[in-house]
């Protein structure tokens, strides 16, 4: 038998078959914890932001203030060196890792401290300090408790403020029983927090020392501003005399007056409470006099900040990883996550650092190969409204994956060199493929049906997985007769339009089952909307997603050229598939350089029920009068199933909002991603994990059924192919749904 | 602009808030007699009670509970980590998410943080509306150590919500109107 993979054995994922191995062991033993205890914390932080009347003006509040702070970081490092020192506190500036260990052990040795007690922080896990302590002979005792579990079962932090996240009761309960002996019970969460709170205040009582992170610093006056919902960090803080805050140089603000915003914002898109139990606001040596428990020698307060660097310098110098510089550490790009509400930051995660942002922090930390998990960003950009400093975290990795694709070599790269734009040539070949699926997609049209029938074979899935990783078990997209661009010859013109729109031929719609943007057809049409079909381009989603910038940039200025020529004759865009609208709406504003050209795009293109939608509300139009529900012959009860980045976009509301007022009874549903997202599912190394992931979304149709059968309804051409996958039904567009309402 | 919120309406949201925060709220006309009931129920069963004697509260308002036999004067460090109960005063709260705000210094760090109850005065008109507006340039004793504390101590880490972890148990507000 095979040891056993441990977590510590799979964080560093700079080897493909680690991830690979990582993702099996999360599937295995933590999902069903992380799926449960991140779900949660996603619904509570759409409860709490929702409560925050002015939360997206605190949102560009907290962003300025980061984008200044670290614009200015040298000189509040200086101000900040002052603060600390004029009432007697230490500053230290660790320029890496190994300098910050040191520093802390060396001052522990000359307090002969024997027992430190810590509160979280995610910059010594970072810096591996506990191990070095421990080398030197100081006892480290970790005081939260998911530290604390950790501490135990030897295993890294699966996420920034939930480390043991990954474990359930049950698990806790094993992993004690094996370690500790005791005669308290062990099996309640109460028992389990009992033991522990007993255990760690004996080690606060007698601790000669603490040490605690920072969630802010304010350089006017030294300020530390610590975020907590157990005490553990109030304790650490308050009973030992000496105390070291770890933290990275980006968590310095000017002033207490910038902590504001972050109080507001940090809980609420963390944990989702409004505030956590504990938001201490100190200016160390702390007021309180210092405590000698049990006979122990009085000392006075000593306070030391060690500030660390450790790549963040760099990373500011870095137009990509600045970004990452303003991330708060609130989790919310984790949570909510498809992937990494499935797997957890043992799979979707590094050394220290997880999730979506996690790519950024370990490249930035550590290494750039330390980041190939950010293969797990589907790029489905459901983080990027959540994220309180507004990052952009999918285009983070999109530029990660730029940098590890021009690290590979390959024969193949020299052999390909020409045919795609430099330095994109170097990605290995299933990146290749995906981002230049149009082509295939061509052939196979042209080739079709032969070439669905060659598709099907044993052989061909077997040679597709073994050379471009398109898993044998999915069922591949059959190509049609004939493209989209050659049945809009037949398009009929609407005299006296209502609107006037361009239909992007996206890749998906002009290869893919042509019902779809027929119908597509039809509903604008009934709608008064004059439609004419572009000739069919790659936007450049397929590139972008594979980190191949180069491509995606030729794809992005391609279809904006054509596109501009459209807007110019006062034509609308249209398009069909949500994750081709969400290049034009969202990431152009990376890839053109015209920014004219892009805030055009961005307001003048749509989806399909979308533009309907705005076009009947304007005039005012009930649209039973066009739509007839009792025409659908399946009946009124649709499961309708948005598209993650068409949420994002604000593209969805309109879709349900349509539907409903035509008379369908929708039930919808709140997964942030099918698990397909896009070409990730179609991967043989994700497969299961896609397939674990959509086990959400069949289950909410389950439920939605459990009263009569429903119509499934998805507007994304990956959503319709993973629902299929997962019910084994038919899965329609909603402009199908509506085509049937129709005369 | 519109003018800031009456006070009843500060105390009535921030109770609201408080209470979903699983602390428990009183209110209590300002008098030595009915505080010192207050306090008397609050910490009902227990025998050794840290009070951290308040700054912003009349010294005769406390003049009943001061002589409560149970207090600990002048306690030991030990004494202080083994107490069943603190008390200390409030400085400030905040309505909307129901966290008061107290200062840390001489025996209020401790006696908010060591014992499994804490019993929090307030004065009802040191009611916030938001946290950003204790932010607000001049605020009182924001340039010293301080704490929101929202609910009593709390743990998602053993699997289900446990309440009473390092910190207090128990929290319980006094609110003197």
């Amino acid at each position: 038998m095979s040891a056993a993979v441990t977590p510590r054995a799979v964080a560093n994922k700079s080897d493909r078959r680690t991830l690979v191995k990582a993702i099996r062991l999360a599937l295995g033993l933590e999902s069903a914890a992380v799926r449960h205890n991140t779900q949660t914390f996603n619904r509570n932080r759409y409860r709490a932001v929702a409560a925050l009347p002015d939360y997206d003006a605190l949102k560009d509040e907290a962003r300025g203030i980061k984008e200044r702070a670290i614009a200015n970081l040298p000189a509040l490092l200086e101000q900040l060196r002052d603060s600390i020192t004029a009432p007697g506190g230490h500053f230290f500036l660790a320029r890496d890792a190994a300098q910050a260990r040191d520093y802390i052990r060396d001052v522990l040795l000359r307090h002969h401290a024997r027992l430190v007690v810590k509160g979280k922080s995610m910059t010594s896990e970072e810096v591996r300090l506990n191990r070095e302590l421990e080398r030197a002979g100081i006892e480290v005792a970790e005081t939260d408790l998911a530290e604390f579990i950790l501490q135990v079962a030897d295993e890294q932090p699966s996420h920034v403020i939930a480390p043991a996240i990954h474990y359930s009761r049950e698990r806790i309960t094993a992993l004690f029983k094996r370690t500790f002996e005791t005669g308290l019970p062990l099996d309640t969460g109460e028992d389990l927090t009992r033991f522990a709170r007993e255990r760690l205040r004996e080690k606060f009582l007698a601790a000669d020392a603490g040490i605690t992170g920072a969630n802010l610093i304010a350089a006017a006056d030294g300020s530390l501003m610590l975020v907590e919902s157990e005490g553990n960090i109030r304790m650490t803080c308050l009973c030992p005399p000496l105390h070291i805050a770890i933290a990275g140089v980006e968590k310095v603000v000017p002033s207490r007056a910038e902590f504001g915003p972050f109080v507001e914002l940090l809980a609420a898109s963390g944990t989702g409470q409004p505030l956590s139990s504990y938001t201490s606001f100190l200016r160390p040596p702390i007021e309180a006099p210092p405590f000698a428990f049990r006979g122990q020698t009085k000392h006075p307060r000593e306070f030391h900040l060690v500030l660390v660097d450790n790549g963040r310098f760099s990373m500011r110098d870095d137009p990509v990883l600045r970004e990452a510089l303003y991330c708060i550490r609130c989790s919310a790009c984790l949570n909510s996550c498809a992937n990494f509400q499935t797997v957890g930051g043992h799979a979707f995660g590094g050394e220290t650092y997880s999730g979506g942002i996690g790519g950024s922090w370990e490249a930035g930390t550590g290494t750039l190969e330390n980041a190939r998990f950010n293969e797990l960003c589907t790029g489905c950009s459901r983080c990027v409204p959540q994220c309180p400093v507004r990052i952009d975290i999918p285009w983070l990795n999109d530029n990660l994956r730029d940098r590890l694709n021009q690290r590979e070599r390959s024969l193949l790269s020299e052999v390909i060199a020409g045919l795609v734009p430099p330095p994109d040539h170097r990605a290995r070949l299933p990146k290749l493929f995906f981002a230049n699926y149009h082509v295939f997609a061509a052939l196979g049209t042209r080739l079709a049906p032969l070439s669905n029938w060659i598709g099907r074979l044993p052989l061909s899935r077997l040679l597709m997985e073994k050379t471009v990783g398109l898993d044998r078990r999915r069922e591949l997209p059959a190509f049609p007769s004939r493209p989209l661009t050659r049945l809009a010859a037949s398009v009929r013109r609407v005299s006296d339009p209502r609107a006037k729109v361009a239909l992007l031929a996206d890749v998906y719609s002009n290869y893919g089952d042509a019902r779809k943007p027929l119908a597509v057809i039809r509903v604008l049409q009934a709608a008064g909307v004059d439609v004419t079909v572009t000739a069919c381009l790659p936007e450049g989603r397929a590139a972008l997603s594979q980190g191949m910038i180069a491509t995606a940039r030729a794809h992005a200025a391609k279809t904006a050229a054509l596109l501009k020529d459209y807007l110019a004759e006062g034509r609308d865009i249209v398009v069909i598939e949500p994750s081709a609208l969400a290049m034009l709406r969202r990431d152009y504003r990376h890839l053109l350089d015209n920014a004219e050209l892009v805030a055009l795009l961005r307001e003048r293109s749509f989806e399909p029920l979308q533009y309907v939608w705005k076009l009947l509300s304007e005039a005012q139009a009930d649209p039973r009068e066009l739509f007839q529900v009792e025409r659908f012959a399946p009946g009124p009860r649709l499961f309708y199933h948005s598209h993650c980045q068409q949420k994002t976009i604000g593209a969805a509301p309109a879709t349900e909002a349509l539907l409903r007022a035509v008379g369908f009874e929708v039930a919808t549903s709140s997964v942030e991603c099918c698990g397909m997202a896009g070409s990730f599912g179609y991967k043989k190394d994700y497969y299961e994990l896609s397939m674990a992931v959509g086990e959400d979304l069949f289950q909410q149709v389950a439920l939605a059924e459990q009263d009569g059968a429903r119509t499934l309804v998805a507007s994304g051409v990956s959503c319709i192919d993973q629902l299929r996958a997962g019910t084994r039904r038919p899965v329609l567009h909603p402009a199908e749904v509506l085509a049937g309402t129709l005369a | 602009m519109s003018a800031p919120p009456a006070v009843s309406s500060l105390v009535e949201e921030f109770e609201r808030a408080a209470i979903a925060t699983v602390a428990t709220v009183e209110r209590i006309p300002r008098s030595p007699e009915a505080l010192n009931q207050a306090l008397v129920r609050a910490t009902a069963g227990c025998e050794r009670i840290i009070f951290a004697e308040p700054e912003g509260l009349p010294a005769g308002l406390l003049a009943v509970f001061r002589a409560d036999p149970r207090l600990i004067a002048n306690p030991t460090d030990d004494q202080l980590s083994s107490a069943q109960a603190g008390v200390t005063e409030a400085f400030a709260a905040i309505a909307r998410t129901g966290s008061i705000c107290v200062r840390l210094r001489g025996m209020t760090a401790a006696a908010s943080l060591l014992a499994p109850l804490h019993v929090a005065l307030l004065r009802a008109e040191n009611i916030v509306a938001r946290p950003r507006d204790l932010f607000a340039a001049g605020a009182v004793g924001l340039a010293q150590d301080f704490v929101f504390i929202t609910g009593p101590s709390a743990t998602a880490d053993m699997g289900p919500l446990v309440r009473g972890v390092h910190g207090p148990h128990r929290l319980h507000v006094i609110i003197l109107e």
